[in-house]
């Protein structure tokens, strides 16, 4: 029973060693990435300072363009929108932002089922890397499970499954964004005209789900306390068009009662009819984008 | 409680050092912590269904008991269908009825005549079909004479409930097991160090490859329609080995954590893909369930020892239940079956010699026929089954959907480490990193299996596949 007690320790101490070794050079590469996601995150975190900032998931990714709404409304804008993410992501920058400074505009794309599924708490597990040096977003992240924290006390944990697109920018430079586009990741395909026949009316009325609800309210809540607008903008899907939506319901009753203008693209017809703008149906390509962010700056004129 | 869950991370060391040193050596008592702490484990995903587990304990230790009590041929057999019913009962009841209601309906529906049947909202036992088949064991060796009853109730329920193999095997006999809560237990440091590093490969098998594989797999399987043949293809491949670790690596881990209290349970999987016949395949994968399909169903339907047409429809006959054991669902019936023909076509048509050369050969064509069977068992459906073959087969394309390409990567490299592991233990059974003489390399490959698991494992608390059966 001793020598195992003992091999065991030892083994847990060289582990333990491992473990801070390898966090600590993975917190370097991170920090030293080119572009690319984490690129991405680390600015957002540690750095951002703009005017505007958009938060959004892959369709707040590519569908605005910062440097049109800069030279439009001179104001400075960075887009930490990140594909696949939701409202546990937008929560985690918004602490991290926050926490330095309040930004003059805070853009939110809003998905018209946002608040009908789980809040997708698992994705932003991606954050993990950041748990260590950004105790704001340690109570979101450890929403992802209970046990988060216990887990989050291994360095090497931290970024568990992120090895690839960690490393990817130092060898492929701007596949997962240039840094250069200020956050905007625009898309360069064009959809082919054959892929929808008619348009379809999206009119639904699905339960909302508890937990997004809670997310919801609990990002706002904490933007509404600031100086800062918020500003709700849903952008627009090909071959479809959204007449109602549970979410989008609740979320236009909200923005009504808080006095946050919201601008709502999900039935334009114009957009939601011509293919040469999409990469697919649900994301704008860089032509498709340029068109849109235009529209977006025309109506932001309106309350600047 | 799952093996790869924090819960069991606190729960196995508390029970670990009560065992050994807080049970002061006293069997009963050992036996007793060990019953408490399996009803524990088990009720900690659903304690209500504690009672079925307890009152097929009963029933089966109560038939033993009367059948050790009688010679009376009728009586013996009144007893031991007993116990085939109360347990064939539990099961068919919890798995089965909703299956058999809707097929029913089904077929009338085919028919053109209507019949109406309620299916019932109830949820299946974990672990039912795995602890029925243990205790069912029992009482048909007692009938058999190849056992004696035991009189030790607590012995009994503890090997009934033995927490590191109750919801998904190894599938023990009486036999093997219950003699062992009957002996006494001294610490062998050797067989702790072994059982740990089971445990640690069963984890990487698990977390580090079958659940990464699960991900890929899922976006592939969860779209039929949408892929081409060739994503199909790797997608199947990568279910072989996703079923293949999650099953194996559960098995590791309750081997390896039995050898904790001094407790020896059965090998469970050989290095199946490694085999080069659909029998030696047989012989490698899941042991436990095809010895107790072979020792209670193969050989009481006559087994080998009748006309070639007779042995072969056992054989098929054996499959297709083996096949329903797995799941109430057509798709696990037609695996069993596709099993059952690759058996009879083996035996009958080829009469493979596998000493003959061709050896790597042979190990690829059993896999790809291996593999063709999984997408059964993978499928939501058989409809969706035969789609995947038709476009595998017809519609290859030229693309092969990645999907996250860390996902993708993870994958090649989990399956790529377990290979070269299965090999060097089918080839060089002598190279044994984790069992190597000198400390350096064992440490160092403890160290790369930790820090793997804890860099690319998949930690969402995914269930293990063999739980639902």
């Amino acid at each position: 029973m001793k020598k195992i007690g003992i091999k065991l320790i030892v083994l847990f101490l060289i582990l333990l060693v491992f473990d801070q070794a390898l966090g600590g050079l993975l917190d370097v590469i991170r920090d030293h990435a080119p572009d690319g996601r984490y690129y991405k995150a680390t600015y957002s975190l540690n750095a951002c300072d703009e005017d505007i900032i958009i938060l959004g998931s892959s369709r707040g990714e590519s569908n605005y363009a910062p440097y049109l709404i800069e030279d439009s409304l001179k104001m400075t804008c960075w887009n930490a929108s990140r594909g696949g993410q939701g409202l546990t992501y937008f929560r985690c920058m918004e602490a991290g932002i926050l926490k330095r400074y309040t930004p003059k505009w805070l853009i939110l794309n809003i998905e018209t089922d946002i608040l009908e599924y789980p809040p997708l708490e698992e994705h932003a597990g991606f954050l993990r890397p950041f748990y260590h040096k950004h105790p704001e977003i340690r109570p979101i992240l450890n929403e992802i499970s209970w046990s988060e924290p216990w887990l989050m006390k291994s360095r090497l944990y931290a970024y568990n499954s992120s090895f690839y697109y960690l490393m990817r920018p130092y060898l492929i430079k701007g596949l997962d964004g240039k840094s250069t586009d200020q956050g905007w990741k625009p898309l360069e395909q064009v959809l082919s005209d054959s892929h929808k026949e008619a348009i379809d009316i999206i009119d639904t009325n699905l339960p909302l789900n508890t937990d997004a609800v809670r997310g919801f309210e609990a990002f706002t809540h904490k933007i509404l306390q600031t100086d800062c607008q918020l500003i709700f903008v849903v952008s627009p899907n090909y071959g479809e068009q959204v007449k109602r939506s549970s979410s989008l319901q609740y979320i236009k009753t909200f923005a009504e009662k808080n006095s946050i203008p919201l601008f709502d693209f999900s039935a334009d017809p114009f957009l939601t009819t011509h293919p040469e703008n999409f990469n697919d149906v649900q994301h704008l390509n860089r032509q498709g984008a340029i068109y849109f962010t235009n529209q977006l700056i025309a109506k932001l004129q309106t309350i600047q | 409680m799952l093996f790869n869950s924090i819960d069991f991370a606190i729960f196995l060391p508390i029970v670990f050092l009560l065992y050994w040193l807080g049970t002061q050596n006293n069997l009963r008592a050992r036996n007793a912590l060990l019953l408490v702490a399996s009803y524990v484990f088990y009720g900690w995903w659903d304690w209500r269904f504690l009672s079925l587990i307890v009152f097929s304990s009963f029933v089966d230790f109560y038939v033993g008991w009367a059948l050790g009590q009688t010679e009376n041929k009728g009586r013996r057999k009144a007893l031991l269908w007993t116990s085939i019913l109360v347990n064939i009962g539990f099961l068919g009841f919890f798995k089965y009825y909703n299956f058999f209601a809707e097929s029913l309906a089904g077929a009338f529906t085919f028919f053109g005549q209507t019949l109406q049947l309620n299916t019932l909202n109830i949820i299946l036992p974990v672990g039912i079909s795995f602890y029925t088949f243990q205790t069912m064991s029992y009482t048909l060796d007692i009938y058999r004479k190849k056992f004696e009853p035991t009189a030790d109730i607590i012995a009994f329920f503890a090997f009934v409930s033995f927490f590191p193999q109750l919801v998904a095997g190894p599938i023990e006999r009486a036999a093997h097991l219950l003699p062992q809560f009957h002996q006494p237990k001294t610490f062998s440091y050797g067989l702790v160090s072994d059982g740990l590093k089971k445990m640690l490969w069963g984890l990487f098998m698990k977390v580090a490859v079958a659940d990464r594989l699960a991900l890929y797999v899922e976006s592939i399987y969860g779209h039929v329609g949408m892929h081409t043949g060739l994503s199909f293809s790797v997608a199947t491949v990568f279910f072989s080995f996703q079923i293949y670790c999650d099953f194996a690596g559960y098995s590791l881990i309750a081997i390896g954590c039995a050898q904790l209290f001094g407790y020896d349970l059965m090998e469970n999987f050989r290095r199946p893909y490694f085999s080069s016949s659909f029998k030696e395949f047989w012989g490698r994968w899941h042991i436990s369930l095809s010895t107790w399909f072979r020792d209670y169903v193969y050989i009481p339907l006559g087994g080998s020892r009748v006309s070639n047409s007779r042995r072969y429809l056992n054989l098929f006959t054996t499959f297709v239940v083996s096949g329903l054991w797995h799941g109430a669902n057509w798709t696990f019936i037609a695996w069993g079956a596709i099993h059952g023909l690759y058996q009879i076509i083996e035996k009958g048509i080829f009469k493979i010699d596998t000493r003959v050369r061709g050896h790597f050969l042979r190990i690829l064509i059993v896999f790809f026929f291996t593999c063709l069977a999984w997408i059964f068992f993978r499928a939501n459906n058989i409809t969706d089954a035969l789609q995947i073959i038709h476009t595998i087969f017809t519609e290859p394309g030229h693309h092969i959907h990645i999907g996250d390409k860390g996902i993708f990567a993870f994958s090649i490299l989990g399956i790529s480490v377990l290979l070269a592991v299965d090999f060097m233990q089918e080839y060089y059974p002598q190279v044994k990193l984790l069992h190597h003489p000198k400390i350096a390399v064992r440490f160092g490959s403890i160290i790369f299996l930790v820090l793997y698991i804890v860099s690319l494992g998949v930690f969402d608390g995914s269930q293990f596949i063999y739980f639902q059966f």
